[in-house]
């Protein structure tokens, strides 16, 4: 029995990730077909209005647009493989030097996002289900059901208004520029506005389901059995409930932090926020095909990993998927 | 393995770029209710502080560099560190307030420039003929394509002579009188013998020394002690933030985070006037043009052309594209250019006037595609109020809003919409409407009939060393693009900055660069 299980969450895990690999490729292919070897001619395309003759040639060689299709998607793949992404046409520097800071910035938002987002919706939709009808219920649900309906760049908007330019104007800064050469935590103060934009956007989504999860689990046969049981109401919760309640929520927490990888471009944009929202952005922009390639890659390997943890997670707590594995 | 430059890429995928400068994108402008309130005249200036300028319209492709621009900040890190020459003043007329001391046109074929002494560049090297000379060949050299380079064509720069210290000859290689419009360029700025673009130093004669820069984000300059100009420049720092979005700039502003901005939109004019901060509205010469391609059907047809010009509804089209800021245009250009042919009669809206030149030209219902992009603000919304008010004469006008305009397409519609910035008449003539122009978009001049000696007059024009004689060539030019010309210009647009309320010295100025071209370089202005 506990061969299988540990072998079996270890073997799901490489199976998964072998997926994931699968998965990724096919991306890299999607991705590939989209921005390079779609008919036409993408130099053209990028350079416009000033094409000359020997500038079209120049890029040509630069993005290997003169060699087969297959032989362009080798040398781009391996160049990927080897943490070699290209240079961008932009700024004439690696994608990675480029990007990385760029990845850092946002990545810290993102994460920070997820540490004050998660616990906090877990607690409100715990609560909920277990003042369910009462006044805080009530309350929190419509609250919620409001904040999950608006946009994300009404919501920082708002905001602004509140807390930077108008209401309690110069409380808070209303744009966060990180200091090319500082970090994001040592700008904390800048951070407070667009991490409550983004808790905001996550919150309610995860805070409903895991509402919805705990009343179901609530009322199963095994929660009433630990009642009649005697078991300290804490305990059936915590050690009970909880982790079955959680096991849905998971997969919701992991579509929403997939979610925040990309919905962050708008708070990026409003906030003026140098990460990879603005990068882009601005890399669609320039026709900045290298950039535009590497971020499509890296959005889709989040999603992947993120969706593996979720499984994994899930599993964990729950010992009927472990076992059937 | 040849890297493609940044300008050549990005001239054409963002089209924001025409040789000669950043057009001013003309949604943004002025209006005769939102006066600016400035600080000219209020005190004396005070020395200290750190400016901080958002801008937008920068990215990953920003540079610095004396010569070149590709982005919007990149024109304010160029003006804050280097010089030109001569100057133009705010109402866009020649001074010889900058470097040079005079710049005499010998001969039709001959200049000399005089250098005003003891200029120290910020490395504390002296300014003298040398640098001038190695400024006009790094300019004059084709592969490096830096912005000035179209307007060298008829300069000799093999031939420039060091005639001594503090004195330049400059030979032409054909006669052209617009020299001294070119020096006061502000992308034709003198740089040191050896000098190279970012990321080599960035030595200037201008107020600002370049502390540190990084692309798409902000670049900071460190006040000269050593500037030449006694008492000037008064920041301590200027600090010049990239901003990809002009919510995020007025919100800046309004926060406090920034101390002016650039391109408010005009929407916004109330709201930042109301907090007590300031709106610089400028009356620059910016346009966008509606072209028909003379040579193409049914623009091939002088009636239709004279007909389409007739369907505009001038100050619809003014309040609608551009909110009322501005003002309206005669289809001729240049109008700062003393040049300008202010006697030739305003056109107006006159549907029964085109109905009838359409019905004789036999194109009484005519329809026809107009295309357009998003390349400066305005240009769709151009494409679709015409549209709106040529359906009023049952000209149907299709309106195509096509992304990738600048790519396959440009320059060989028959109509389409494009934008420009302030230009003198005759530097606008060589960069859009003659037959070797980069940016001919109406395939002017005619190749026979009317018009056809429109060249000749331009090579006329150029030799003319007297004002008065050059002035009357000019206005024939106009004459015949005002009856026969290719294009619709139905208003001048303008420049919208925000600044905040103990910003100093900013007045409206009609150059082409924004915040009275960067408060000259961020040394006329100050914090109160």
């Amino acid at each position: 029995m506990r061969r299988i299980a540990s072998g079996g969450v270890s073997g799901f895990i490489v199976r998964r990730l072998l997926l994931g690999v699968l998965v990724l490729f096919l991306v890299s292919v999607v991705v590939f077909a989209a921005t390079q070897a779609l008919p036409g001619d993408p130099a053209l395309a990028i350079l416009g209005r000033s094409a000359t003759p020997q500038s079209l040639a120049a890029l040509r060689r630069q993005l290997h647009l003169d060699q087969p299709v297959l032989s362009q998607y080798w040398s781009w793949i391996a160049g990927l493989l080897h943490g070699n992404l290209g240079k961008s046409l932009a700024a004439q520097e690696p994608v990675t030097t480029l990007l990385g800071p760029k990845l850092v910035n946002s990545g810290v938002l993102v994460l920070i996002s997820a540490v004050v987002s998660i616990p906090l919706s877990i607690a409100i939709g715990s609560w909920a289900a277990l003042k369910r009808e009462k006044i805080f219920d009530q309350t929190s649900s419509s609250l919620l059901l409001v904040l999950a309906a608006l946009p994300e760049f009404v919501v920082a908007v708002v905001l602004v208004i509140l807390f930077a330019t108008t209401v309690f104007r110069g409380f808070l800064p209303a744009i966060s520029s990180i200091p090319p050469g500082s970090r994001p935590w040592n700008n904390w103060v800048a951070l407070v506005l667009p991490t409550i934009t983004l808790v905001i956007a996550v919150a309610p989504y995860v805070a409903r389901i895991m509402r919805a999860s705990m009343i179901e689990v609530l009322e199963s046969d095994y929660v009433e059995m630990a009642r009649l049981k005697g078991l300290p109401e804490r305990t059936v919760l915590v050690r009970h409930a909880l982790p079955n309640a959680l096991g849905p929520v998971f997969q919701v927490i992991a579509l929403n932090l997939a979610y925040l990888a990309g919905g962050i471009i708008v708070v990026e944009y409003v906030f003026n926020y140098a990460g990879i929202g603005s990068a882009i952005q601005e890399a669609v922009i320039n026709h900045d095909l290298p950039v535009v390639q590497a971020l499509a890659m890296l959005i889709a390997a989040v999603y992947v990993v993120l969706n593996l943890l979720a499984d994994v997670a899930t599993i964990l707590v729950t010992p009927r998927l472990r076992t059937r594995l | 393995m040849t890297d493609v430059s940044r300008r050549q890429l990005f001239a054409g995928a963002a089209g924001l770029v025409v040789a000669g400068g950043l057009a001013s994108a003309c949604g943004t402008s002025s209006s005769p209710s939102a006066t600016s309130t400035t600080g000219g005249a209020a005190g004396t200036p005070k020395r200290g502080g750190n400016f901080r300028l958002g801008v937008t319209g920068g990215g990953s492709k920003d540079i610095m560099d004396g010569q070149n621009i590709i982005t919007k900040p990149d024109q304010a890190r160029l003006v804050s560190a280097f010089e030109t020459l001569l100057l133009f003043n705010e109402n866009y007329q020649l001074t010889n307030d900058g470097l040079a001391e005079s710049v005499t046109q010998d001969s039709p074929t001959h200049y000399t420039i005089r250098l005003r002494k003891g200029i120290e560049f910020q490395n504390g090297k002296t300014m003298t003929a040398d640098d001038v000379i190695y400024s006009f060949q790094r300019i004059g050299t084709k592969k490096f394509g830096l912005t000035g380079y179209a307007a060298t064509a008829t300069m000799d720069i093999a031939g420039m002579k060091k005639l001594d210290q503090y004195t330049v000859g400059l030979p032409l290689l054909s006669a052209d009188s617009t020299i001294p419009q070119t020096l006061a360029s502000y992308t034709f700025c003198m740089v040191p013998v050896g000098y190279q673009g970012y990321p080599h130093p960035q030595i200037g004669t201008g107020a600002y020394k370049l502390k540190s820069f990084t692309p798409g984000q902000q670049s900071i300059h460190e006040r000269n002690p050593n500037y030449w100009r006694t008492g000037e420049p008064y920041f301590d720092t200027v600090t010049i933030i990239d901003f990809s979005d002009s919510t995020a700039q007025v919100n800046a502003l309004l926060g406090g985070q920034i101390d002016a901005m650039t391109d408010l939109p005009p929407s916004q004019v109330k709201v930042v006037q109301a907090r007590g901060m300031g709106a610089l509205v400028s009356k620059t010469g910016g346009w966008l043009p509606i072209c028909m391609a003379i040579d193409l059907p049914p623009f091939d047809d002088v009636r239709v052309r004279q007909a389409m010009r007739l369907l505009v509804d001038r100050p619809g089209m003014l309040e609608q594209v551009a909110s009322g800021y501005g003002f309206i245009g005669n289809d001729l250009y240049a109008p700062f250019d003393p040049g300008y042919d202010h006697t030739l009669p305003q056109r107006t809206q006159d549907i029964a006037g085109a109905k009838a030149l359409l019905k004789a030209a036999g194109k009484s219902s005519l329809s026809v595609d107009l295309h357009t992009t998003d390349g400066a603000a305005g240009m769709v919304e151009t494409a679709t109020v015409f549209a709106n008010q040529a359906s009023a004469a049952g000209v149907k006008i299709n309106v195509i809003n096509d992304p990738n305009f600048y790519g396959n397409q440009y320059l060989k519609l028959a109509f389409s919409i494009d934008f420009w910035g302030t230009r003198s008449y005759l530097n606008q003539v060589q960069q859009g409407s003659l037959p070797n122009s980069p940016y001919n978009e109406t395939h002017w001049p005619p190749k026979s009939g009317t018009g056809s000696n429109f060249e000749s007059l331009y090579t006329q024009a150029l030799a003319s060393t007297d004002a008065a004689t050059r002035i009357q060539i000019e206005h024939e030019m106009q004459q015949i693009e005002y009856n026969n010309g290719g294009y619709i210009i139905p208003f001048f647009g303008g420049l919208i900055d925000g600044y905040a309320a103990n910003v100093k010295g900013l007045k409206p100025s009609k150059g082409t660069l924004n915040l009275d071209s960067f408060g000259h370089g961020f040394r006329t202005i100050w914090f109160s």
